[in-house]
């Protein structure tokens, strides 16, 4: 049994290792491969965990926010097993614990956190049941890939049901992900923003759930933050946003991401108000496991994840900042985060329709570019394998585009033309090769 | 000049960028100083169908596709007089489906608007793809995304295209959509429209032609839908 155990340990260590010396991601291979040889092992060395296990869902959000967690209960002076690449199928989750074990099969780690794709849960919790999920939003997403949102919440509520014990930290701003919390019969905490932070309430942008889960009525709402989040009731049958237990208040963006929750006065050197739910998330989800956070603006200040998220590059005495968009929801945001930034900037859109993309693009019409056409945006590149449909998507709302299929080619053209402030927007497949070329510019 | 654009229900039939839809058709309208106004109509709105010129009605999930049906009883009649009187229809996926008879499905049956002699019955898998069709009507193809479960079965009536890649209305008989006087019903989102102007155009053309007796449609510089259009069928096709 233990030589087992080892063999599989090294077999998925041996076959990493090649793969990155290939230059290519073998996380999900090594974990195929290790429970191939030793089926029962991510079950032991979850079991190994000394003390708590999160796992992080939610359609947008889940890699920064399981990577702010991790480094806040790294802050605590805690060991801990993360898949910090984003592998978040049961083959990356299984890899991430066995290549965070010894040879001899042992696991040395206090905390594990794990970001799980909504529709793997059902599939990575017979293995184990953590003690705490993270829901932080359902939106559309993928619906050639994963369906309607209908077939997730089915997914996501028989996985709470696989597992009674574990505490659900959710976004109480989401009717979607507040409702699945509350019908679970499991326990939960909240967290969430009641004051009212924008004026001006765009009704154009798509938003999910409209309608309550419970009883199929129209959701009232006092407001909206973006997308379907805001503070809602059922007028007709009662259901409502639950009390929130991670109140941010005092929001404040002028000059980076600034709140208040328990008292604490948070800040961090990024844009994006979605951001502030990643934080409030990490922080709610160690608090609710005990931990204390003394040091949590220490840990905003230097997290530093470079994956794509929100990461900027210095290259030629321009300022690149890459960011990962990937449905309606996600991109909107992105819009509003590049049009906090008053300053001249120019832009990249780009846009592939691999597999892990989902092959259906139909979602750019639903993404509210219009915002682009403000003055401050001195040009828009459209790239990618569907650069095409990009720039007729810009088109019908009157913003001509470059189009420069090629992602490095467009970059290089819009460097030498002196842009001084570039943002590259990518959906998935085109955030590894885009963060790579621009690495590989930034030496 | 002036086009009334009806769109139904889209807070529950939105699945598929079908804001994409509406916004080709109001840009076309637009850049030819055609006047368009935009009518959205919620579940429990009284709709006067006299009133409209093109009516969109767009693809929901299984779930939402229920609730509505059980509001289509209402307007049957209003709608089944505007499709009779010539009055310009695009039905995009669950859209399609509610034109028929009936959308059978395991947990029951959805009853339809009858207003085309068509049914669906629900299948396994959901046919998910890439597609292009072709129509004489249309100097070229018709391309765009499909992903439904349903399998339509339209007897009788013209198809909106035959299917040169992807699988159409049922993944048998290579027939995608139907077209019954100014009805056009389709499995093609994406949306369909601004990669297919000539669609588009021939909506916008029956409308005004209704309405006005004629439609001097201006052609547009449309290089950019042809370009995006021709890579699809490239990349599938030839």
């Amino acid at each position: 049994m233990r030589l087992r155990r080892t063999a599989a340990i090294l077999a998925a260590r041996a076959l990493s290792f090649g793969c990155k010396l290939a230059g290519r991601q073998g996380v999900t291979m090594a974990g195929k491969l290790a429970l191939k040889i030793d089926p029962d092992i991510l079950r032991d060395l979850a079991g190994q965990v000394r003390e708590k296990i999160f796992v992080v869902c939610g359609t947008n959000g889940k890699t920064t926010t399981n990577n702010l967690l991790c480094s806040a209960v790294e802050s605590e002076g805690k060991k801990l097993v993360c898949n910090h690449t984003g592998s978040n199928m049961l083959m990356g989750v299984a890899a991430s614990f066995v290549l965070a074990a010894k040879w001899n099969g042992k696991l040395d780690a206090d905390y594990a956190c794990i970001e799980i794709d909504e529709a793997s849960t059902v599939r990575v919790f017979p293995h184990f049941k953590p003690d705490y999920m993270v829901l932080t939003n359902l939106f559309r997403d993928q619906l050639d890939r994963y369906g309607e949102i209908d077939i997730t919440m089915k997914l996501l509520d028989q996985a709470m049901k696989m597992a009674p014990d574990m505490k659900i930290i959710v976004n109480g701003d989401d009717a979607l992900s507040a409702y699945l919390a509350m019908e679970s019969g499991n326990e939960y905490v909240t967290y969430g923003i009641s004051e009212r932070v924008f004026e001006e309430q765009d009704s154009h942008e798509i938003r999910e759930g409209r309608f309550c889960k419970r009883c199929g009525g129209r959701l009232a709402y006092d407001f909206y933050h973006y997308s379907q989040i805001g503070v809602y009731h059922c007028p007709d049958c009662g259901f409502a946003r639950p009390a929130i237990d991670f109140d941010a208040s005092h929001i404040d963006m002028k000059q980076g991401l600034e709140f208040e929750v328990e008292g604490r006065h948070i800040a961090a050197n990024y844009r994006g108000f979605y951001n502030i739910y990643n934080i409030l998330a990490a922080y709610s989800a160690a608090r609710t496991a005990g931990l204390e956070l003394k040091n949590f603006n220490k840990v905003l200040e230097n997290f530093n994840p470079q994956n794509g998220r929100n990461e900027v590059f210095h290259i030629q005495g321009s300022k690149v900042l890459l960011n990962l968009a990937k449905n309606p929801a996600g991109f909107n945001q992105n819009i509003s985060a590049v049009m906090e930034d008053e300053a001249d900037k120019d832009l990249i859109i780009v846009i592939n329709d691999n597999a892990q993309d989902g092959t259906d693009i139909s979602w750019l019409w639903d993404v509210d570019f219009d915002r682009f056409s403000a003055e401050s945006i001195r040009s828009v590149t459209v790239s990618g394998i569907r650069c095409q449909d990009m720039r007729l998507r810009l088109k019908y709302v009157d913003i001509s585009s470059n189009l420069v299929p090629d992602v490095k080619t467009a970059i290089e053209q819009r460097l030498r033309d002196g842009c001084k402030n570039l943002y590259v927007l990518v959906n998935y497949t085109a955030l590894y090769s885009t963060h790579n070329i621009l690495k590989e510019m930034e030496k | 000049m002036k086009i009334t654009i009806g769109h139904l229900y889209p807070d529950l039939l939105n699945l598929y960028g079908d804001r994409g839809n509406i916004q080709c058709m109001k840009k076309r309208c637009e850049w030819r100083g055609i006047e368009s106004e935009v009518r959205e109509f919620q579940l429990t709105d009284d709709i006067d169908f006299g009133s409209l010129d093109i009516v969109l009605l767009g693809g929901g999930s299984d779930r939402e596709q229920m609730i509505v049906c059980s509001r289509l009883k209402a307007i049957q009649k209003d709608f089944r007089d505007y499709v009779e009187d010539n009055g310009v229809v695009i039905a995009v996926c669950g859209g399609y489906q509610l034109l028929g008879h009936y959308y059978d499905t395991p947990e029951g049956r959805i009853e339809g608007l009858s207003l085309v002699d068509l049914c669906t019955e629900q299948g396994s898998p959901r046919l998910i793809s890439n597609i292009v069709v072709e129509n004489d009507l249309f100097e070229y193809p018709v391309v765009g995304f499909e992903n439904h479960g349903g399998r339509t079965y339209i007897n009788e009536n013209k198809p909106f295209g035959r299917v040169s890649f992807g699988f159409g209305n049922n993944g048998g008989d290579r027939q995608e959509g139907v077209m019954y006087k100014n009805v056009i019903g389709t499995y093609i989102h994406g949306p369909l429209l601004p990669k297919n102007p000539h669609v588009c155009d021939l909506l916008l053309r029956r409308a005004l032609e209704r309405k006005y007796g004629r439609a001097d449609l201006a052609p547009l510089d449309d290089s950019q839908e042809r370009e995006a259009n021709q890579y699809i069928v490239n990349r599938f096709v030839k």
